[in-house]
């Protein structure tokens, strides 16, 4: 895991040109299973994709990188796993099954959008395994034609002659190569068309602009011990190739396999799913932690009840009867040798004979090329190549994968093919000195998965079948997920990748103290990388043009100089009155719902009933509920009203009159500049209250207050304007606008008003959704009982919530909040309120 | 028999005297104690102090195992936490008589005040006269026994615990009710009566929990959260997590709760940057050995001081909020890079004890895990008024994590809904703290540092506050401070931010000429050494990290705590979550963590020209933004700005 948090990690390189790369974005940052991926795969946005069942947005999510989605979803040697950090505490996600459920569920007749020919210059690629097939997709998708040389009968090179069908159908290989040729028709496959008998070097490099050797690592390596000339020794891949092939030998009762690499692993299998084979022994010379095969293949080859004989090297075959004695030696745990491997010592004495009728050596494989030596290109068992430029010694002749770097896994030979395209394309372009290629990290923004269960789920585990009835038949070993099992899967990822929550630990700073912890005190490059990293600031959070807004405004605490009220115990008073003659049971109203459906409506009004709550506005709710009328000019008012509302400067000159004595009078208004003229009116008028509208659309738009933040200096001004008449306890002040939760009506209470009406929140509450042009839409989608209930919920809660910030700062009764009691923590909203910034004086 | 004479000598030296009597087993009889207070606090040895007269204050407080006679009365607090042992008062007791008791016998022959046995755990408090209101309040196990009459709201928010009273009950109190004597619980207190040698034939009517309260009603959905920036910073009013919480709350009809801290932007460090250039290309490896870090904290009243490597600290978290394995490992890592680690709420364990060298031992309001043993074991004491994530509020465990190891280590039943109280039973002012801070140096012979926790709200009156009662440092903790679990609403809009508490703090103290009268340890939000060295610049003695040792420690910040089933075992009590964890491998990263902290601190303290961490000072810093600026008075320099961005390109 820890390789991952490299200095790259800290100090990351730039990226080659015209790659699409978000690394450096502020939002992201490559999750450890992306970097540990040879390709990059963007694994955690696939996995959010798979959870929402966007199977094609997953499938671009992985062939953007991978053209061979479904092999890779059965036989990667996924390095994205042990990186994935839940590994360390109930397992790592099944990145690599996961994959193939995205096949799985497309369809094996998914038709990718093809991309067109669009350059002048072709390529040529020798070899159609997987370093050059991503090749030839990297320059197809780049607009290159690129044409594809391949000695045998079909394409996918190691993947079809080197893994057995039982890990991987001959079908499945065949969908991912439609697949890739149906998405880029600008790859031309030859086949059965060798170098040297096929075609030349020279040919190609006169047809084409370019040339990639990615010829594979095709022949096993010898043991190098007396006997294994013997015909029943054989290496591991031509045994695999022969298997692949189709051919199934009779093979003798016991076969030996020397190695403990992946071809052994797929060698050990195969053979025992021969006819006659009963008992297959693998011979690895170090011990069962070293053993570099992956897990799964071993854990799978064990449950198939193969043996192994750890810590056991092979000394040389000799001829006993009718079959073979493989001599041997045991060994242990030397000290540790160059590449940090404890290299195993002989243990003497130990000399003992494995009786077997095959040895199949599977230690290690090795290129060859008579016409690239001729050309002078080969070096000991490999194509000469520059990794830093991917070229041969002949500037337009490049090399890849196994044949230019030798034996590696299938995603690495990808690796491969896409930085050999990059240079490629690089070199096309006739740019001599190209920056270095980095693995590209893009993320495609999913949101988390919304399962409750993601902490719980423990690894969902593939069903493994092992040899099956019909071993010969090669079925394949392990089943994909069901949907339900996938979505589990896809729903334990924790999303390294995405933004945080917080923004005092985004990804980004998290991230950053991830690598911190992972850091040698001692390495003073990451250091300083990191101090370097962690120096640059942020950008202003509060830029120029950000208006006061009760977000930033927050309340103070009692400590020590006033004792607290504890929340969860001792009361508060919430409830109080408008103008000593109405008393509320808590300081809200609700208003704007006017225009709304009937069935909304009467849910609404059931709500405000049972919720004591009184409704602002034109419609009459009814029996039970306080309406306060707000009058629009041509309506009079009502005598059925608790409250009448004029607006300001509607019916002006006129002074604002009740329609019996026991009515409440109030004058709303909407602008700041009115304020103060429209509280000398509402005095002058004997009015109750003044409605404060920070939307400024009350009565006049539906939903006024998705415009946007409200305006408080409506508020501001209001105080201000009765501060100086000395009036401030003759009219209350109800306020309209941008409440959100029973703390943004703490913080209007504390700024000065009596009651604050709600709309948008109560209209979520009751299933409203906004659209996209500021409406409300509602869905007939719940019964008036529901709609009830939430009123009476969202009002009890946002009851809770004011009086706990009242009792935060030491206050029994809601409206003893003052400005006192609030800071702003911006400039714009310290102007806005007049409440004053924390800080200095 | 030894006499100690309150009218010849200080009780500081009395106590010292008792305890002396104790360790050699002798008996004491303390004269003329003329009510004075802490008489015999700390006391842990079995024997008999008798007080010929009235005592004040906390008399037998944070005692085990010895016996106390009081002739007269007894001032509040009496028997304070008591483990074990007998008190005996022969008249009267003040106000919260035998508050958080955890076993013991305690006869008041008279009257007690109101609150009596307010958040006791366990043991017997007995009173023969009258008892005055709320007795019972917030208690969590033990019982009261009131011969008298009781006064208004008996067993106020007890948990649990049996409450009899022989005479009238006046009213009863929130989640309490009135149920008929089991014959077995009256025989119990009988024999209990007979021992005392209380002539008392009565029966009793019995007060215990109702059992409404323990638990939260409709349980909040649980949603993973939304990306800060989708609801922060920007002017999308009715944005997703404003729809979010709307529908949530319309849901349960209650605010809702989470974890960590505050999840929007506010002004932090790094809207301030160094008046000069660092340049980390030319720091050393070894830098932090070329700059002089060590610092102590908590000596500046003669305590002994903890002695850090840097001036750096673990913030306080509970064993609760996180798991056993997490506090080893942040223990561990505290170790490993010399600097102190707290227990936060909720009691020191034996591991936390061993695998931290340095220990700070937290005192609640719910003193849930408090005792005198744990005390002495400690580094230093503090005392918890109120943390940044949520002042104002107590803390919240939801049933989830409250297993039975971790009630019993707390002294409350195991599966409630743990909401601490928010104030303590004995502070109730300036004055009482002072004599609280006063009991704990008494209890523990002076020797230990005593600080208090601060969430930031109206600084510059509780810092004073704070210097006046004598603590020897304050744990100042901006709004930006997280939490295992609190409201929501409250995270984000209650107290200021860490950048601003600074600057009011040293305001405050310089305006009363005060400055080196009260060390100050600065947290909330950091995350590096950079956040680190800009707050002793700004004129913290020393800084704390919570979350970023968490995150360190492999927390992925997906703001769940609260739930109980964190992901990765931090926060947690389910043992299979639990075992997720890793505190071997874990600690090592943990430390890691503080040591790039240090190496960060060394190379910009060098960067800035200095060898000291302590020849910091504001004239090293600009602000970067308006607000930063108007907060700090440093001056707004924002082309700093590109000069680090230039750099920073050119380096990479």
């Amino acid at each position: 895991m820890s390789e991952v948090y490299t200095l790259n990690r800290i100090d990351i390189p730039d990226t080659p040109p015209d790659y699409e790369d978000h690394a450096r974005e502020r939002h992201y940052v490559p999750a450890p299973c992306q970097v540990a991926c040879p390709v990059g795969t963007d694994a955690p946005s696939y996995i959010g994709f798979i959870w929402e069942e966007k199977w094609e947005e997953a499938f671009e999510a992985i062939t953007a990188t991978n053209p061979f989605s479904s092999i890779c979803g059965r036989v990667c040697d996924a390095p994205c796993e042990p990186a994935c950090r839940r590994t360390q505490s109930d397992g790592a996600l099944a990145i690599r099954n996961l994959k193939r459920t995205v096949m799985d569920q497309l369809g094996k007749d998914y038709v990718p959008p093809a991309v067109p020919v669009t350059q002048k210059q072709t390529v040529g690629i020798v070899g159609a395994g997987p370093a050059g097939l991503t090749a030839a997709h990297d320059l197809a998708v780049a607009g290159f034609e690129v044409h594809v040389y391949e000695m045998s009968d079909r394409p996918g090179g190691m993947m079809v002659w080197g893994i057995p069908g039982f890990r991987c159908p001959a079908s499945v290989i065949e969908e991912d190569m439609n697949r890739l040729f149906a998405k880029c028709p600008g790859i031309k496959v030859h086949l059965n068309c060798g170098l040297g008998d096929g075609v030349t070097l020279d040919e190609l490099k006169e047809r084409h602009d370019a040339v990639l050797l990615t010829i594979g690592a095709w022949w096993g390596k010898p043991m190098g011990i007396d006997g294994e000339d013997d015909d029943r020794v054989v290496d591991g891949v031509s045994f695999l190739r022969r298997i692949n092939a189709g051919e199934r030998p009779e093979l003798p009762e016991t076969v030996v396999v020397i190695g403990g690499g992946d071809v052994a692993m797929d060698a050990c299998r195969s053979a025992l799913r021969m006819p006659g084979c009963e008992k297959v022994i693998v011979v690895y010379r170090r011990g069962p932690d070293e053993i570099p095969a992956r897990e799964d293949e071993l854990v799978g080859a064990i449950k198939e009840e193969i043996e192994f004989a750890y810590n056991t090297q092979q000394v040389s075959v000799e001829v006993h009867g009718n079959g073979l004695a493989l001599q041997c030696v045991k060994t242990e745990a030397g000290e540790p040798d160059g590449d940090g491997r404890r290299r195993p010592v002989v243990l003497e004495g130990s000399e003992h004979d494995i009786e077997c009728g095959m040895v199949i050596a599977a230690v290690g494989q090795t290129a060859a090329s008579t016409h690239l030596a001729d050309h002078g290109l080969m070096g000991s068992d490999r194509v000469d190549t520059s990794w830093e430029s991917m070229q041969t010694s002949d500037p337009k002749v490049f090399a890849a994968g196994d044949g230019a770097f030798g034996g590696s896994t299938i995603v690495m030979a990808m690796n491969h093919g896409q930085r050999a395209a990059y240079y490629v394309k690089q070199a096309l372009a006739g740019i001599e000195a190209p920056l270095p290629y980095r693995t590209p990290y893009r993320t495609r923004r999913v949101p988390l998965a919304q399962d409750i269960m993601w902490e719980r789920f423990p690894r969902q585990d593939q069903e493994f079948h092992g040899v099956g009835e019909n071993p010969a038949e090669f079925p394949e070993i392990e089943s994909g997920y069901d949907l339900e099992t996938a979505k589990a899967e896809a729903a334990r990822c924790y999303r390294c990748d995405a933004e945080t929550g917080s923004a005092d630990y985004s990804v980004l700073h998290r991230e950053d103290i991830f690598s911190m912890a992972r850091t040698n005190p001692l390495d003073v490059n990451k250091n300083r990388a990191m101090l370097e990293k962690r120096l640059a600031p942020r950008d202003n959070p509060f830029p120029e043009g950000r208006s006061g807004t009760l977000d930033d405004l927050c309340f103070l605490p009692a400590n020590l100089s006033r004792l607290v009220i504890d929340p969860y115990r001792e009361a508060c008073k919430v409830s109080t009155d408008i103008a000593g003659k109405m008393d509320i049971a808590q300081p809200f109203f609700v208003a704007g719902f006017d225009g709304v459906p009937d069935q909304v409506w009467n849910g609404l009004c059931s709500g405000l009933k049972a919720a004591q709550c009184g409704y602002i506005g034109g419609r009459n709710p009814g029996d039970g509920v306080d309406w306060l009328q707000m009058l629009d000019g041509s309506t009079a008012g009502d005598a059925k009203a608790r409250g009448i509302i004029h607006g300001f400067g509607s019916e002006s000159g006129r002074a604002a009159e009740r329609t019996s004595e026991d009515q409440l009078l109030g004058i709303a208004v909407s602008r700041a500049q009115d304020v103060a003229d429209a509280v000398k009116q509402a005095l002058d008028d004997g009015c109750d209250f003044l409605l404060l509208d920070g939307t400024g659309g009350l009565g006049r738009e539906d939903w006024a207050e998705l415009a946007g933040a409200p305006d408080l200096s409506i508020i501001r001004n209001a105080i201000h304007t009765l501060r100086e008449m000395k009036r401030e306890e003759h009219i209350d002040l109800i306020w309209y606008g941008g409440a959100r939760s029973g703390t943004d009506a703490a913080k209007l209470i504390g700024l000065g008003a009596k009651a604050i009406a709600y709309g948008i929140p109560v209209a979520l509450s009751i299933g409203g959704q906004i659209t996209h042009d500021h409406g409300i839409a509602f869905a007939a989608d719940r019964s008036d009982e529901d709609r009830a209930g939430a009123v009476e919920n969202i009002l009890k809660a946002h009851a809770g919530e004011a009086s706990m910030m009242a009792r935060c700062t030491g206050k029994t009764n809601l409206m003893n909040l003052e400005p006192e009691d609030m800071r702003a923590i911006t400039i714009a909203t310290a102007d806005a309120t007049a409440i004053p910034l924390v800080g200095k004086h | 028999m030894a006499q100690v004479d309150l009218s010849r000598i200080e009780v500081r030296e009395a106590n010292e005297l008792i305890r002396k009597c104790g360790e050699d087993g002798e008996n004491v009889d303390v004269l003329n104690p003329d009510a004075r207070h802490h008489i015999g606090v700390g006391l842990t040895s079995p024997i008999t102090v008798r007080v010929h007269g009235s005592a004040g204050y906390f008399c037998a407080g944070l005692t085990d195992g010895a016996r106390f006679e009081v002739e007269n009365n007894a001032g509040w607090g009496l028997a304070d936490n008591i483990y074990n042992g007998t008190v005996v008062v022969g008249g009267n007791a003040g106000a919260i008589a035998g508050v958080a008791i955890r076993g013991a016998e305690v006869v008041i022959k008279g009257n007690m005040g109101s609150r009596a046995g307010q958040v006791m755990k366990a043991g017997t408090l007995l009173c023969c006269g009258n008892a005055n209101f709320m007795a019972g309040y917030m208690m969590y196990g033990g019982r009261i026994i009131i011969l008298g009459d009781s006064g208004e709201r008996i067993g106020e928010d007890m948990s649990a615990g049996d409450i009899y009273v022989a005479g009238n009950v006046q009213s009863l109190g929130s989640d309490a009710e009135l149920t008929d004597l089991p014959a077995d619980e009256l025989d119990d207190i009988r024999t209990f009566l007979d021992t005392h040698k209380i002539p008392f034939r009565g029966t009793f009517q019995k007060v215990q929990n109702a059992g409404q309260k323990l638990r939260y009603g409709s349980a909040e959905p649980q949603v993973r959260s939304i990306p800060f920036f989708s609801f922060s910073g920007k002017t999308d009013y009715w944005n997703s997590k404003v729809q979010e919480d709307v529908y949530i709350k319309s849901q349960i009809g209650r605010y809702r709760i989470r974890g960590y801290g505050g999840a929007r932007v506010l002004p932090h460090m790094t809207d301030l940057a160094f008046r000069k250039t660092i340049r980390p290309d030319l720091a050393d490896a070894d830098i932090a050995k070329q700059v002089e870090m060590e610092t102590e904290i908590g000596g500046i009243n003669g305590a002994n001081p903890l002695k850090l490597s840097m001036p750096v600290m673990v913030a306080p978290m509970s064993y609760g909020a996180l798991s056993a394995s997490t506090k080893r490992a942040i223990g561990l890592a505290s170790t490993l890079s010399g600097i102190a680690e707290n227990t936060g709420e909720g009691g020191m364990s034996n591991a936390q004890r061993d695998a931290a060298e340095q220990l700070i031992f937290q005192c609640l309001g719910g003193r849930l895990g408090w005792n005198i043993h744990d005390m002495k074991r400690a580094d230093g004491l503090e005392i918890y008024i109120s943390q940044g994530a949520k002042p104002g509020l107590g803390g919240q465990l939801m049933a989830k994590k409250v297993t039975p190891e971790l009630a019993a280590i707390r002294g409350i039943p195991a599966g409630i809904d743990l909401r601490s109280p928010s104030r303590h039973p004995d502070i109730l002012g300036a004055d009482d703290l002072v004599i609280k801070v006063q009991e704990f140096r008494e209890a523990t012979g002076y020797k230990l540092p005593v600080s208090v926790k601060l969430g930031a709200g109206r600084v510059r009156d509780d810092i004073k506050i704070a210097t006046k009662d004598e603590f020897d440092f304050v744990e100042l903790d901006g709004m930006q401070g997280s939490t295992g679990a609190g409201s929501a609403e409250v995270l984000e809009y209650v107290g200021i931010p860490t950048l601003a508490a600074i600057i009011e703090a040293i305001d405050a103290l310089e305006e009363i000429e005060a400055r080196d009268k009260i060390q100050i340890v600065l947290m909330g939000g950091f995350r590096d050494g950079i956040d680190a060295v800009k707050s002793l610049c700004l004129g913290a003695d020393a800084v704390a990290f919570g979350t970023a040792a968490i995150v360190a420690g492999g927390c992925i910040a997906c703001m769940q705590c609260h739930i109980g089933q964190c992901v990765t075992g931090i926060a947690t009590q389910d043992p299979e979550h639990e075992a997720r964890y890793k505190p071997d491998l874990e600690s090592q990263n943990i430390h890691r963590f503080f040591e790039s902290v240090r190496w960060q601190m060394a190379a910009i303290t060098q960067g800035l020209g200095y060898t000291d961490v302590r020849q910091l000072s504001r004239d090293d810093l600009v602000a970067l933004t308006p607000e930063a600026a108007a907060i700090t008075g440093l001056p707004y320099e924002p082309e700093h700005r590109d000069e680090t961005e230039a750099f920073a390109i050119k380096a990479s």
